[in-house]
């Protein structure tokens, strides 16, 4: 009789159901489309070796770079955004659209390249540097 | 439009019948596709019905980057859904193969064998995300036969070969493209 | 009864022209029904008919030869077969009727699950060649409690005649025959847990498999009719008797009512059962009912 108290207590309870165009709210770690920040992203092109679908592209080109990102192709596993060390990219807490043309959600960003940073002068010898040489050789 | 078209387009939209279809999905999409029949998300408050016959159905569920062994299968079975029916491709595979992108075994996106309406994209999408898609698939296919814009134009066979039924639909209108895709003569061959 | 009653009957009432919007609610009461109590909300009120006119309007496979002509009577046969169960039932308190219109009113119950039957071996697809055979079983099976139940009704009372039956006050054998009948219902109707002919996603919908738009359309009305018929008789045979008009539809109504919302209860509690355990069940159970209409029926002859 325990089929019949449950769904005694169903009827009781009301439904769970969410009407239709309501939707759950995702939780606060969902992977959904990813976004990309041209400000932060210094072309290291991290993002597309990792990328486990190919959905990443990364051309460049005479001072600038393309970076294109097709969210049909990705599979949210966040890789990308892993590998990213300028944290340029990150993944949107919402589900991605429906779409009904093919390639309808396909991103392309052309960024220009930032000028490479002068390289820092040469550190002068410290007194530790001497001790330590030996010590790494002896250990060899 | 007429009062009678009216009606249908109405009736058509309210009362979308699925057929599932799996194209060598690794089932992530086919699981949340049954999930959307469960009491939180409840398909049927849209009218849903799984239906266990592409005969019956409207709107034809594929999951799966198309493989192979499913390309025949997947095109018999679209042929044989009848009248007004629309196609949503769930997950990121049919769309595009996803990660099995020049794979050996995988056969391109879907919409290289069949005219796909709606794309639900998501590693597996979500049950809401889903049947927002159901929805708007059921909105094209009523928007869609009621401007009688000519449609999916395919002839396939019943059960089994040279059987020669196909959907009435096909008759009236251009000679099947999709039928006649050309299709590697050496991948035919292997078993 | 004359030519002009059984239009009125079959046509308009308790015929077509009420009998459809009735099996329109039925259906969506018993879904709604099972989907509350699976804790989800169920389809619109109008979900029925929103399904049938779509139905109308899909194209349907080009069917050739004999099969083909088969194919498409079958549903038409379905659906007037119920439509004339229901219009057989004794609704109003003086409906006429004649005498042995019990037996013609059990043929034209039987009738749709023969056509389903047939439907499924002359659309020659395997799958409707199993759920066939699964429905044949199945009726034999359910059929012999229901045919049972309802001769014992009819014997104990001395009478093949519907209006009549319903008429006389109950005796204790025709609340085990309609106890009986309660029982073969889940069976004819499709229902959990005797769902087997229409399993779907087993058999791909079994006798149905070929079938598209409006035939589909009438086999679904022919289902709903078949609601209405069968809840009708069991309404019919435990209703008391009143001579008011409007209460004996009301009454009538009510007590479908509540044998579908019992239906229901039973088809959201139980899972489907397989073809062995189905038979068995019915055969015992017509075994125990035999026994015990049998001897009551001589009993009750023994003391009158």
């Amino acid at each position: 009789m325990n089929i019949l108290t449950m769904l005694w207590n169903n009827l009781r309870g009301g439904s769970r159901t969410m009407l239709f165009p309501a939707r759950p709210k995702v939780s606060k770690g969902y992977r959904g489309l990813v976004r990309f920040d041209p400000a932060l992203c210094s072309g290291c092109a991290i993002c597309k070796f990792r990328c486990t679908a190919r959905a990443i592209d990364f051309k460049s080109g005479k001072g600038t770079f393309t970076w294109s990102y097709d969210p049909g192709q990705c599979t949210f596993c966040g890789r990308c955004v892993e590998g990213c060390k300028t944290h340029a990219l990150s993944q949107e807490a919402e589900c991605p659209p429906v779409y009904v043309t093919i390639g309808a959600l396909k991103k392309a960003y052309t960024v220009a390249r930032k000028p490479a940073p002068k390289p820092a002068p040469a550190a002068p010898p410290g007194p530790a540097s001497p001790e330590a040489n030996p010590a790494t050789g002896g250990a060899q | 439009m007429n009062l009678w078209n009216r009606l249908m387009c109405y009736c058509r939209r309210r009362s979308p019948w699925l057929f599932h279809m799996n194209a060598g999905s690794c089932n992530g999409c086919d699981i949340e596709l049954i999930a959307s029949l469960t009491p939180r998300y409840d398909a049927e408050q849209l009218g849903v019905r799984l239906e266990g016959s592409p005969r019956h159905a409207d709107i034809l569920c594929i999951t799966g980057p198309v493989t192979h062994n499913s390309v025949q299968a997947i095109k018999t079975v679209y042929g044989q859904v009848c009248g007004p029916k629309a196609v949503v491709a769930i997950g990121s595979c049919p769309a595009t193969t996803n990660v099995f992108i020049d794979s050996r075994t995988v056969d391109g996106p879907l919409n290289k064998h069949i005219p796909v309406d709606v794309f639900v994209p998501g590693c597996p999408p979500r049950p809401d995300a889903i049947i927002l898609g159901v929805a708007k698939a059921a909105e094209i296919l009523a928007n869609r036969a009621a401007l009688k814009l000519p449609v999916e134009p395919v002839a396939m066979p019943l059960v089994g070969p040279g059987c020669g039924d196909a959907c009435a639909c096909a008759a009236a209108t251009a000679p099947a493209t999709v039928a006649s895709a050309p299709v590697p003569a050496a991948r035919e061959a292997q078993p | 009864m004359n030519l002009t009653t059984a239009l009125a009957r079959f046509l308009i009432f308790p015929g077509l022209l009420f009998a459809v919007p009735v099996a329109w609610f039925f259906l969506w009461v018993e879904r709604k029904a099972v989907a509350l109590m699976q804790g989800r909300i169920g389809p619109p009120f109008m979900q029925p008919v929103y399904d049938f006119v779509k139905l109308l309007g899909k194209d349907t496979p080009p069917r050739s030869g004999v099969a083909g002509l088969l194919m498409r009577m079958w549903p038409l046969i379905a659906v007037s077969a119920a439509a004339g169960a229901v219009g057989l039932l004794p609704v109003l308190p003086s409906s006429g009727g004649f005498e042995g219109d019990l037996i013609l009113l059990l043929a034209l119950l039987e009738l749709p699950s023969m056509c389903i039957i047939a439907a499924g071996f002359s659309s020659r697809s395997i799958f409707g060649e199993i759920g066939s055979a699964r429905e044949a079983v199945l009726s034999v099976a359910y059929n012999v409690v229901f045919l049972l139940a309802i001769v014992s009704i009819a014997a104990s009372q001395h009478t093949f005649r519907l209006e009549a039956l319903a008429q006389l006050p109950a005796s204790p054998l025709r609340w085990l025959g309609v106890l009986a009948i309660l029982v073969c219902l889940p069976a004819k109707l499709h229902l959990n847990p005797f769902s087997l002919p229409n399993a779907e996603q087993e058999i791909y919908s079994g006798p149905m498999t070929e079938y598209a738009g409006p035939e589909l359309a009438m086999w679904e009305l022919s289902h709903g009719l078949e609601w209405v018929a069968a809840t009708g008789l069991v309404a019919t045979l435990a209703a008391p008797h009143v001579t008011f008009v409007w209460l004996a539809i009301l009454l009538f109504v009510a007590l479908s009512f509540a044998v579908v919302l019992l239906l229901s209860v039973v088809a959201a509690a139980t899972a489907r059962l397989a073809i062995d355990t189905t038979v068995r069940f019915y055969w015992q159970c017509s075994l125990i009912f035999a026994v015990l209409a049998v001897s009551s029926a001589l009993f009750m002859r023994l003391l009158s």
